[in-house]
């Protein structure tokens, strides 16, 4: 099974060198070969199976009307040892800490604009700014209260951050998901380890936005605003709805009066107190933004505003995952918390700059060009890989709005053994952990470990053909317990 | 103090701790009901239609076409049964089973009560949800025709099952709050719609055969009972003799057979009044008093009642207040 595997000079998760995996995997290499590939196959069937019946499914736009697709699953699970996840886990809560602190600056005083810390410009020309937030107080001045960064590594096994989500991040339903299956399909693969839980997620995000509430004498009414079933993530809106246990609204069931929201409900109005929305700040309302959105509500942002309803994420956090922005998040944690970033950023250059510009312009070709506002891996440009005349149209792009993009040096991302037919081949991965900001900040232990299914391929986003595994990350005690005998193992699989 | 001495402030936020329900959930309950029932019943007929041919062979190849065409018509599906090669009735049951264009064909019923369920899951119990889908996606698969071909027999057995199963669910895994009232309100309007369709129908054809030998035309009588499920609830009450009045009157009145339209009626208007209590203690809506009049009507009917005017024509001022009985429930409670 693992007989021509080949780590073709990347940072492998699995293996230290050919044939010999790192301590903390040698449990599952050991399982997966007791298990022979037959064996392995029909559980993966079982798997597939279970996606299937279950629903679990993401809508791809391109094919016509939307078609619901299972997100592939990869039943070779990502092994973090609890090292590693405690500097991640501090990497992360400082990231969203000033990310928040950033957010409340720039809709308020904005020293770090006045200290010159970022260029004005730079902030006043993101698509994301919203002036219509100006000196509006949100609840307890968090911004993000859920926050989606992901991570690679590189050659070295570096962890890097590759980008923050700090909209509306989805895929933590899968990850969840992942798990169930996993402990369905695998159960004896967890027997060697100790894996962190992450089934409070539902439940620790309920307490987040329980925290936002506006104060009064009652239990807040909490909903998840969805834009409906056509949307790609609907599964996991209505997933986090039910794992919650409360509405899942559209659109069309929020009616705005005097200032405070209300659903239309069998009974007549209901006071809504709190929204998860899963709409963008374009579509939430409008009055305010785009008047032809009839996904949102029109006066919700005057209710929000009024400090009658509270909103997770709140409105104008895309100033903050902005691709050129990002690129200032290590001088944010210096400005705001006095500290270096623990995770550092990608190299990044920023097309707005002109010397940056010269230089994206003439090395198109070892460079990832991205838009600053896309997501999904759409607008992208893979600059070794993209013909000339792909090259060629990116740079009349650039040149005609440089504001609009950003430039990276290629980075390899490491690689982890997926079960492709039979056998495992290495496949580029990446890490999305979610955080969430509320009374204290939680990060989920493991995240969403995207794989570029496609051989070769950079690109993880599943519009683009990536799937996903269950992601363990180990207790501080007892990490690397040492792999049963396979003689024992082979009697435990029959 | 006694235990029954609550006082009046707390019974009175007791009474409305009942959790309110989007409209939009609750139409999507209510059509994922129908649709659910809706597909045991077209598969129902289908099977017995299929079976009646093979019991009855070549006799009388007009009424076998008449009968399938029955079928379409109960389904209110008028449109022609499509051109092709095979008989009537084998491009009916194709019609009626696999084709998406038709709104009334099982895997348009089956795709239509998934598609409502996928925009409620998250108030609907994983079961029922993970039920429908397979079923679903059963009828999706790419074998489905082959299994089809054959096994017709064991094809739409599934699907009755299935639906059956899901309303089981729907019983035992869903609090019996306004949700599940919804569900049951859809599905026993259905039944009632559907079966006093199948009556009517059957009821004209029949009665325009009456050259049919006794034998025969007690093979067709089965047949209307088994479209309804209620060959052995019938046989049990009359002991197996075939009159067509007993039958009408067995389908249309029978008090405790869950199949009978007195019964469907019953708990149709249990459900809407339950709902309605619910949500408007003070007042009654316009389709409990449409259902209400009907359930004391079919509660007090003479047997000859429903035959004074001719079964259909009887049968026929039903629908409509069924009919009517559906767009109160809409007004009321979906379109807020």
């Amino acid at each position: 099974m693992f007989e021509q595997y080949e780590a073709d000079g990347l940072f492998d998760e699995m293996f230290a060198e050919p044939n010999k995996p790192r301590a903390h995997y040698e449990a599952v290499v050991a399982r997966l070969k007791a298990l022979g590939p037959s064996a392995v196959a029909r559980r993966v069937r079982m798997a597939d199976l279970t996606f299937r019946n279950q629903g679990i499914t993401f809508t791809v736009y391109s094919d016509q009307r939307g078609v619901e697709k299972i997100f592939p699953f990869d039943m070779v699970p990502r092994i973090i040892p609890a090292d590693e996840w405690e500097m991640i886990e501090r990497g992360l809560v400082q990231r969203i800490t000033a990310l928040n602190l950033f957010c409340q600056d720039i809709y308020h005083e904005q020293r770090i604009l006045r200290e010159r810390i970022i260029p004005p410009d730079l902030i006043y020309g993101a698509k994301m700014f919203r002036r219509e937030m100006f000196h509006v107080n949100v609840p307890r001045n968090i911004y993000i209260h859920i926050c989606g960064t992901d991570l690679i590594r590189d050659k070295q096994g570096r962890y890097l951050v590759l980008e923050d989500n700090g909209r509306t991040p989805s895929g933590v339903s899968y990850v969840l998901e992942n798990r169930g299956v996993m402990k369905r399909v695998f159960p004896t693969m967890f027997s060697a380890y100790k894996v962190r839980a992450i089934e409070d997620y539902p439940h620790n995000l309920l307490q987040c936005l329980k925290h936002v509430a506006p104060k009064r004498a009652d239990e807040p009414t909490i909903v998840v605003l969805t834009p409906g079933t056509y949307n790609s993530a609907y599964f996991e809106h209505s997933f986090l709805a039910r794992q919650m246990g409360v509405e899942l609204v559209e659109g069309q069931d929020l009616v705005v009066d005097n200032s405070f929201v209300y659903m239309r409900t069998t009974a007549g109005l209901r006071r809504v107190d709190v929204i998860y929305r899963r709409v963008d700040d374009d579509f939430l309302d409008p009055l305010c933004f785009r008047s032809d959105s009839c996904l949102g509500v029109a006066g919700l942002m005057n209710a929000y505003r009024c400090g009658n309803l509270a909103l997770a994420n709140a409105v104008g956090t895309g100033v903050a995952d902005d691709k050129a922005v990002y690129a200032y998040v290590p001088d944010m944690i210096k400005f705001y918390l006095g500290q270096d970033a623990i995770l550092p950023n990608v190299p990044t250059y920023i097309c707005a700059r002109d010397d940056d510009r010269k230089y994206v312009l003439e090395n198109l070709d070892k460079l990832v060009v991205k838009s600053t506002n896309e997501s999904g891996g759409y607008g992208m440009l893979m600059g070794h890989q993209a013909s000339r005349e792909e090259r060629a149209t990116f740079a009349e792009r650039i040149a005609a709005d440089p504001r609009n993009y950003i430039a990276q040096p290629v980075v390899e991302l490491s690689q982890h053994p997926s079960l492709i037919d039979d056998r495992f081949e290495g496949r580029r991965i990446d890490l999305r952990p979610y955080i969430l900001y509320g009374e204290k900040v939680i990060v989920m232990p493991g995240g969403l470990t995207r794989v570029a299914l496609r051989k070769g391929s950079l690109v993880v986003n599943s519009s683009q053909g990536g799937g996903s595994k269950d992601t363990w990350v180990l207790e501080a005690k007892d990490e690397t317990v040492a792999a049963p005998k396979s003689s024992k193992e082979v009697t435990v699989s029959t | 103090m006694t235990p029954l001495s609550i006082p009046r402030s707390i019974q009175f936020s007791v009474l409305h701790a009942a959790r309110p329900m989007l409209a939009r959930d609750a139409d999507a309950m209510y059509w994922m009901s129908r649709y659910v029932e809706r597909a045991e019943h077209v598969a129902r007929l289908l099977l017995v239609t299929s079976n009646l041919l093979i019991d009855v062979g070549d006799l009388a190849p007009k009424l076998q076409e008449q009968q399938w065409h029955g079928v379409l018509h109960i389904m209110r599906t008028e449109a022609a049964p499509p051109e092709g090669t095979g008989s009537v009735g084998i491009r009916i049951a194709q019609y009626m089973t696999f084709d998406r264009e038709n709104p009334n064909s099982l895997i348009s019923c089956v795709s239509r009560a998934r598609e409502n369920a996928r925009g409620i899951r998250e108030i609907i119990s994983a079961e029922m949800w993970e039920n429908l889908n397979t079923l679903y996606w059963s009828l999706r698969a790419e074998e489905a025709p082959a299994r089809f071909e054959d096994s017709t027999d064991d094809f739409y057995r599934q699907v009755m099952t299935g639906s059956m199963l899901f309303q089981g669910l729907t019983d035992q895994t869903l609090a019996h709050d306004q949700r599940w009232l919804f569900t049951q309100l859809a599905k026993f309007l259905e039944r009632i719609d559907v079966t006093s369709r199948v009556i009517e129908t059957k009821f004209n054809i029949l009665r325009a055969s009456e050259f049919l030998e006794n034998a025969l035309r007690n093979i067709h009588w089965m047949a209307v009972l088994r479209s309804c499920c209620s060959i052995e609830g019938y046989r049990r009450q009359h002991l197996g003799d075939m009159d067509p009045n007993r039958v009408a009157s067995f389908l249309v009145l029978e008090r405790d057979f869950p199949r009978s339209i007195r019964y469907a009626v019953g708990m149709a208007h249990t459900a809407i009044a339950s709902i309605r209590a619910e949500v408007n203690p003070l007042s009654i809506d316009p389709a409990e008093r449409i259902l209400g009049r009907l359930n004391a009507q079919l509660e007090y009917a003479e047997p000859a009642e429903i035959f004074a005017d001719g079964l259909p024509a009887y049968l026929q001022n039903l629908q409509e207040q069924i009919g009517e009985a559906a767009m109160a429930v809409q007004k009321s409670y979906f379109l807020h």
